[in-house]
């Protein structure tokens, strides 16, 4: 019996009436995993150990609630025991001696690590094109990128290799990849899901979040891994509801905001077809809709590259050598050991951002820059709280098209950076925000952003769930919808 | 932005560019630079900035002692080190 594209509750729906075992669902993912081989989805793969907690759940019946799933799990998370690179070179030998508090959570739930999956580099990039480890393929197409930063959890989901995946999101990486590759991803309200664990990019907007087929799927594995934690101190201590709750009550009167700054007719017409025709959908499902403004809004990316490079040139000052990751070979003292191993572990994305940070911290610089960038952050900030008086949730495109080709963006960085013009602001506010596929453009899938309120997942995933139950844009695969 | 600016933020950064890389990184820290400076527009007196988009402060805890030690495991993993310390290249001749 065939496991591939299978959704989690189809999966745990076959192991619980015994079509299948433990055991055989994991090989059947690694033979899934070594089939698709060519997409470069995982950097490093967990088989053994995978193997022993299946046979352990064969043996001894779980009535953990994601018991037996194989899940993929994106290479920024720590993962005790388990090589985790974030993409770089700097941690090619990494061996961390702990989990990351998200992961223990989906473990603890039952669910099985089988690899960890590639990204650009420390997360910084929207096309898996910084990763040490090599471009990811878009399983849509040759020489597709599957976009990114979580590019190889995206393609090992829309690849039907595995049901889930996890994801992070600093500026739409969890995102914007979904939309990419036609899957569904949530982007949880800042502070949801422990940080701990995870390598750190920029510490006030990352948060990690489920990438999964669909929206349902997304709140199953959202119910395990949302948790307070004592360990990471913006961890929220407020109550985790059950998120699949009322997820097919009718959403009727929901009221959705369009944003009257994002400028639409700047995209491609399929893209906007594909947009109009969802907006037909939600009225059909009863919802209206009511223009609002952000008038801040199209500072959204300036704003994001001064803050998330500020933050990273931070974070990124403890890789030097000293306590772990990669060393350079022979330095002649100190500050060449810190200098050479900086200058050769990291690539060129990487190095990039690490300047302009230290740029607009330096002295004289800070306020012009930092300050000024974070002035216009509370701003924005503002705008979705006035917004929020009036609207449920804000609808819009993920992306402004399709998956691109591999190197058409050519050399200029800002032409990648606005890839995330419409997912950006949502972490700069820290609001939740989810894409789930909503048509296609050329063959290619393409994904619908919603923007919900501070804590209220509930409300995104029951607007996604609804709209899956009327569409089928979420159960198109790509070797189906080719061969067709 | 010039080519002297970018050697003292890249030595700030423990960041050495070659020749070629550093003409290249130069040319994009300029055009980022002019691209975030539309933030200039933005009215902002008496903003107060945001730094995190939760603004709490952190929570305190009991002062008491949680954390393993597990030293032996972190110098093991280390690039270099003896049964206590981290090493590196001599720092005092």
């Amino acid at each position: 019996m065939s496991i591939q594209y299978k959704t989690i509750n189809e999966l745990s729906q076959m192991l619980k009436s015994r079509d299948i075992s433990n055991k055989e669902l994991i090989q059947e993912t690694f033979n899934l995993i070594d089939a698709n081989l060519h997409l470069n989805a995982f950097i490093t793969l967990n088989k053994d150990a995978s193997l022993l907690k299946a046979e352990e759940l064969d043996k001894n019946l779980s009535l953990q609630p994601l018991s037996g799933i194989p899940i993929a799990q994106k290479d920024l998370f720590c993962t005790k025991d388990l090589r985790t690179t974030c993409g770089s070179n700097m941690l090619s030998n990494f061996i961390p001696p702990y989990s990351a508090t998200v992961i223990e959570n989906l473990e603890n739930a039952g669910c099985v690590s089988v690899g960890k999956t590639n990204m650009d580099e420390f997360a910084m990039g929207s096309s898996n094109e910084t990763s040490f480890y090599g471009n990811v393929q878009n399983p849509w197409g040759d020489k597709l990128v599957p976009g990114g930063s979580s590019g190889g959890s995206a393609a090992a989901v829309a690849a039907g290799i595995v049901p889930a995946a996890s994801g992070t999101d600093t500026g739409g990486s969890i995102r914007q990849p979904a939309s990419l590759c036609g899957i569904s991803g949530l982007k949880p309200t800042y502070g949801r899901i422990s940080r701990w664990g995870m390598i750190a990019f920029a510490s006030s907007l990352d948060q990690a979040g489920p990438m999964a087929r669909t929206a349902e799927d997304c709140a199953l594995l959202l119910n395990q891994m949302c948790s307070h934690d004592l360990k990471d101190t913006t961890s929220l201590d407020e109550t985790i509801p059950d998120f699949t709750e009322n997820l097919d009550k009718p959403i009727k009167g929901l009221k959705i905001g369009l944003v009257k700054e994002f400028d639409l007719s700047q995209l491609d017409k399929e893209v906007v077809k594909v947009f109009e025709e969802s907006k037909k959908q939600y009225e059909t499902l009863g919802a209206e809709f009511i223009e609002i403004s952000l008038p801040n809004i199209s500072l959204s990316v300036p704003t994001y590259y001064v803050v998330a490079p500020a933050e990273c040139s931070s974070n990124l000052s403890r890789f030097d050598g000293v306590k772990f990751g990669k060393r350079c070979d022979d330095p002649k003292d100190l500050e060449e050991l810190y200098i050479k191993t900086r200058s050769e572990g990291f690539g060129d994305e990487v190095k990039r951002r690490i300047l302009i940070g230290s740029y607009v911290l330096s002295a004289g610089f800070y306020d012009a820059y930092y300050k000024k960038a974070q002035q216009v952050r509370r701003l924005i900030k503002n705008d979705f709280d006035d917004a929020f008086k009036k609207v449920d949730v804000i609808m819009s495109p993920t992306t402004r098209g399709a998956a691109f080709e591999e190197g058409s963006k050519g050399d200029d960085p800002i032409q990648m950076y606005l890839e995330d013009l419409f997912t950006i602001p949502a972490n700069l506010a820290g609001l939740p925000a989810l894409s789930i596929p909503n048509g296609m453009v050329d063959g290619k899938p393409i994904g619908l952003q919603l923007i919900g309120n501070f804590l209220e997942e509930n409300k995104l995933l029951r607007a996604a769930h609804n709209f899956q139950l009327s569409t089928d844009w979420h159960k198109k695969t790509p070797k189906r919808d080719i061969q067709s | 932005m010039d080519k002297k600016t970018v050697s003292t933020i890249a030595y700030l950064s423990r960041l050495s560019l070659d020749e070629e890389n550093g003409e290249k990184i130069t040319k994009d820290l300029e055009n980022i630079i002019k691209f975030v400076n539309q933030l200039e527009d933005a009215n902002t007196q008496n903003i107060e900035p945001l730094a995190s988009p939760l603004e709490k402060t952190a929570k305190t805890r009991e002062d008491k002692v949680t954390a393993q030690n597990r030293k032996d495991i972190f110098l093991e993993r280390s690039p270099k080190s003896n049964d206590d310390y981290f090493l590196v290249p001599r720092v005092v001749e």
